[in-house]
């Protein structure tokens, strides 16, 4: 006796199929095609020419490259753990608060999220502007002048992060606000006869249960802020790119301008396995989560 | 529960220290949102003004406020059409990754077929695989088939959405198998079941994901940047930046684009608040 | 005839076998209840004569026809389940007309048959509410609406009652009695509670471990049960075992040896004593009476342990050499713990059970 049933099985089919023909076709054959041309001297469009490794001996002395992996990784670190931290006091703020004034704040500290990324980059253009932007009535007594930040390389990066943690923190707060609520109050009230006091309260009850959450969110925001592109490339456009640039911002000047896809498909294959790594970090940390509880 | 709570309260009340802390923290979160804000106020300030005002006047209020910003952006960029290739593709994503999603998520929850655990892995695999690195290969693919600078073209690759798949998975796993066997009882197809009984037991997962699918879609800008280089292709989130002349250096007509390019996805939010926090609970795992 | 046959069935997961080798009759308009603890395979049963399990081995017929490899909605099977799965997004009226929806009813024949049902079960006033606005008594009338619409040739009820509290599950057993006279359909009814099938069920089939231990009226499982099992599971409280050693036999009437010294006489139902003797013997409560410390023809001199007055009865926890036995007595029995009594055995409701735990 076969273990499947036909009728099922073809309404299986039925079902899965839209999804089988568009992940096949946009998941599984571009990867693959991916790992392939890495190892081809190709350019955007048209053929290539096996050429080994020739490609990952090049990335791997590439200055660019070397700059690029290095920026990302300076970006993962002014916005992974300070955008978590930050959202954490946010959630605890807001956690606080009741009714309606809770969900205005909330919307508050929540609608950048939900906007596209240009919109943030304009508003942000316009607020940094070195001539008439608003924040300049505030960098200027600190600094002494006007900070044209985009143009600054030491200054790029740190606000490329602030107004990322501006714009991302949302999800994190959601997070944090969802791992908040599932703290029984009993603890809380248990706590307050007990005469706790603010600080006793947050690192013997609220840090402790929070944690797990706070694992998932610095994991979320790691894995998402590898991928970083949008906003470093609109703040760089037209200035000195190479000094900003990070690992999808070269992958899309090695494909997009400089033509070369064997190239580009390599430091994407390196972005892969970065992120697949770190995605399954996440994996095993959340798994290790799931069997504590 | 509720009783207790406010039973608890007067009794901390009583301590008056605590009493002023409370208020001062609720005062500190209120002064944090509006600052946390001030970017979109002022954008939206000064999308209100006159050109020579926005360059001069630091106040709060546009001193005579203007919609001139609103209508050049209206009647002379591409803005329009933009616009609507946002809300096709948006739309058509929207509409096609969240029923591709139920019905492959309801297939892998529900029937038994060979391939389901390798479905349900690539799903898994498709999640961690970064879309940034396939744009190389998604461009040679779509130029390959004359899709650049096309609706399909743009949409295409934009369907890879497996947190939707995952979060309806599990979804249709959580439902008490009463359903299935009431409904299989009464005389229901597989097919009924998912569109009869399943989806319409709880269509706040479905609108919650849908509402994500379409705030995602509509902000996407790598792809459609890459995918649409005409400018009658292009959708609003690249347009009002890709296009260098669109709007003049006049940042009242900047600001009243970005507005514009914003507030479809702004108001989905507002609307439907609820929705989104579940989207974005579910999809992260945690029960809110 | 039998209504629903099932003949020779067997179920399997893998190697672990739920049920094994059954065979059942069930006549057509009666009530039926399925009793046994939880494990006993009761549910599995029911839900193989819907469809919901496969058969491993054996045939089932419903009405004549052969249904074991007929989808559920085609057996002429409906069921109301434990936790109702009333459709959440649909109104009562929609739950009720599912079934004809799904099978392009007309909506005149939609509307006919809806509200002949709810009259029926006092739905009329409640047709578009949804179910969570309705309380669990009124969700369970909804449930059964779903499955009388389709006129089904049996209801199945999957401990149908467990989700209510005590006042509730009395009052519905009181309507689905009624029901069961009014519609005269044959029902198969899952239970672990031994009151609801002695009060509902025309017939009780006891299940243990995956066969079928005793089968008969609740009455004829309350006096004659044919082993142990059957002996301990039904009536509350539960019926005294205790050992003890036949010492000699009369026709039906056997005389065994008590612990404690003194002899008692038991009406057997004429099955082979063993031949060392040993024996358990099982008396229901109610079946041993209380007297004076010593009185002549008791079995047994005992102290009472615990005393519980609960007004129509009264029962007393006695320590004998025995051990402790529970007895049943008219209510407002004067009687306090440390009362030093004798123990009576009603012979002719005294039960003898062998080694193999069979009644003898």
């Amino acid at each position: 006796m076969s273990k499947y049933r036909t009728s099922e099985v073809l309404v299986a089919a039925v079902l899965v199929a839209p999804f089988v023909a568009i992940y096949g076709w946009m998941f599984i054959y571009p990867t693959i095609q991916m790992v392939q041309l890495s190892f081809t001297n190709a350019p955007l469009i048209g053929a290539g020419v096996w050429v080994g490794l020739t490609n990952y001996t090049r990335m791997f002395a590439d200055k660019i490259f070397g700059a690029a992996v290095w920026n990302t990784a300076y970006f993962v670190l002014l916005t992974v753990v300070p955008g978590t931290a930050v959202a954490l006091g946010i959630a605890l703020m807001v956690s606080r608060l009741k009714g309606w004034l809770q969900s205005v704040i909330l919307s508050l500290f929540f609608l950048p999220f939900v906007l596209p990324v240009t919109v943030v980059y304009l508003i942000w253009d316009w607020l940094l502007n070195v001539q008439f932007g608003i924040l300049q009535q505030v960098i200027t007594p600190i600094v002494g002048r006007p900070i044209n930040v985009w143009r600054t390389i030491p200054w790029f990066m740190p606000f490329a992060a602030l107004i990322t943690i501006w714009w991302t923190n949302g999800f994190s707060i959601l997070l944090f606000l969802a791992g908040l609520r599932n703290i029984p109050k009993e603890l809380y009230e248990a706590a307050a006869l007990d005469g706790g006091t603010r600080w006793q309260v947050f690192s013997r009850i609220t840090w402790p249960l929070i944690w797990p959450v706070t694992v998932l969110c610095l994991t979320i925001q790691l894995i998402l802020q590898l991928k970083i592109f949008d906003q470093v490339y609109l703040f760089a456009v037209g200035g000195r790119t190479q000094a900003t640039m990070v690992l999808v911002q070269y992958i899309y000047e090695q494909a997009f301008q400089k033509n070369s896809g064997g190239y580009a498909s390599a430091i994407a294959v390196a972005l892969f396995v970065i992120v697949v790594a770190f995605s399954i970090l996440q994996f095993q940390l959340l798994r290790i989560r799931g069997n504590r509880q | 529960m509720t009783s207790m709570a406010t039973n608890i309260s007067p009794m901390a009340g009583a301590r008056r220290g605590l009493n002023v802390g409370h208020i001062l923290l609720t005062a500190l979160s209120i002064i944090c949102a509006l600052l946390w804000f001030f970017p979109l106020y002022w954008a939206l300030v000064t999308s209100f003004r006159h050109d020579d005002e926005t360059v001069k006047n630091f106040g709060l209020l546009p001193e005579n406020p203007t919609l001139d910003g609103y209508l050049y952006v209206i009647q002379h960029s591409s803005l329009p059409i933009w616009y609507l290739n946002s809300t096709i593709v948006a739309v058509s994503v929207t509409i096609i990754a969240v029923f591709m999603a139920a019905c492959a998520g309801y297939a892998i929850s529900q029937l038994h077929f060979p391939g389901r655990r390798l479905l349900w892995w690539i799903i898994l695999a498709s999640f961690m695989v970064p879309a940034q690195a396939l744009i190389v290969n998604h461009f040679i693919i779509i130029a390959g088939v004359k899709l650049l600078n096309t609706h399909a073209g743009t949409i295409l690759p934009m369907l890879i959405t497996p947190v939707t798949v995952i979060v309806y998975k599990q979804f249709f796993d959580s439902l008490p198998r009463e359903f299935r066997e009431a409904a299989v009882m009464d005389g229901a197809n597989p097919f009924q079941l998912l569109f009869r009984v399943y989806l319409p037991m709880n269509w706040g997962v479905t609108t919650a994901l849908a509402i994500i699918t379409f705030i995602g879609a509509w902000n996407a800008f790598l792809w459609p940047f890459l995918a649409a280089q005409t400018e009658r292709m292009m959708t609003v989130t690249v347009g009002i930046t890709a296009v260098q002349d669109a709007f003049g250096v006049f940042y009242g007509r900047l600001m009243a684009g970005a507005v514009l390019a914003g507030l479809p996805v702004a108001l989905a939010y507002i609307i439907f608040q609820k929705r989104v926090t579940q989207a974005i609970t579910l999809s992260a795992g945690i029960k809110g | 005839m039998a209504h629903v046959e099932l003949k020779d069935v067997s179920k399997r997961y893998g190697p672990v076998e739920v049920i094994s080798h059954l065979s059942l009759s069930v006549e057509e308009g009666s009530f039926t209840a399925l009793l046994g603890p939880s494990g006993c395979g009761k549910s599995t049963l029911l839900r193989m004569i819907a469809g919901l399990e496969e058969i491993t081995d054996g045939r089932c017929f419903i009405a004549g026809t052969d249904v074991t490899d007929m989808p559920p909605a085609k057996r002429g099977a409906a069921m109301v389940f434990q936790n109702y799965a009333l459709y959440p997004h649909l109104t009562v009226r929609q739950n009720i007309a599912f079934s004809l929806s799904l099978a392009h009813a007309s909506k005149q024949v939609q509307d006919e048959k809806v509200g002949a049902v709810s009259r029926m079960l006092q739905l009329d006033q409640l047709l578009d509410r949804r179910p969570a606005q309705l309380s669990g008594g009124q969700r369970q009338r909804v449930a059964i609406g779903r499955a009388l619409v389709r006129d089904p040739k049996v209801f199945l009820f999957d401990e149908p009652l467990s989700n209510l509290d005590a006042a509730l599950r009395s009052q519905m057993r009181i309507e689905l009695a009624r029901l069961h006279q009014q519609v005269k359909t044959t029902m198969i009814y899952v239970t672990h509670d031994q009151v609801e099938a002695m009060t509902l069920a025309d017939k009780i089939v006891v299940l243990d471990k995956g066969v079928i231990s005793q089968q008969g009226t609740p009455l004829e499982l309350y006096n004659r049960p044919a082993n142990k099992f059957v002996a301990s599971f039904i009536g509350s409280p539960a019926m005294n075992f205790f050992a003890a050693t036949a010492s000699g036999q009369a026709g039906n009437t056997v005389s065994v040896a008590l612990p404690g010294g003194r002899t008692a006489e038991v009406t057997s139902r004429g099955g082979k004593l063993p031949a060392n003797g040993t024996v358990d013997v099982g008396v229901r409560p109610e079946h041993l009476r209380l007297g004076a410390a010593g009185a002549a023809g008791s079995a047994f001199d005992g102290k009472i342990n615990i005393v519980e007055q609960l007004g129509n009865s009264t029962l007393a926890y006695v320590d004998t050499p025995a051990g402790l036995l529970i007895t049943e007595g008219e209510g407002n029995l004067q009687i306090n713990p440390g009362d030093a009594v004798s123990i009576t055995v009603d012979s002719s409701h005294a039960h003898l059970f062998g080694p193999d735990e069979q009644v003898i």
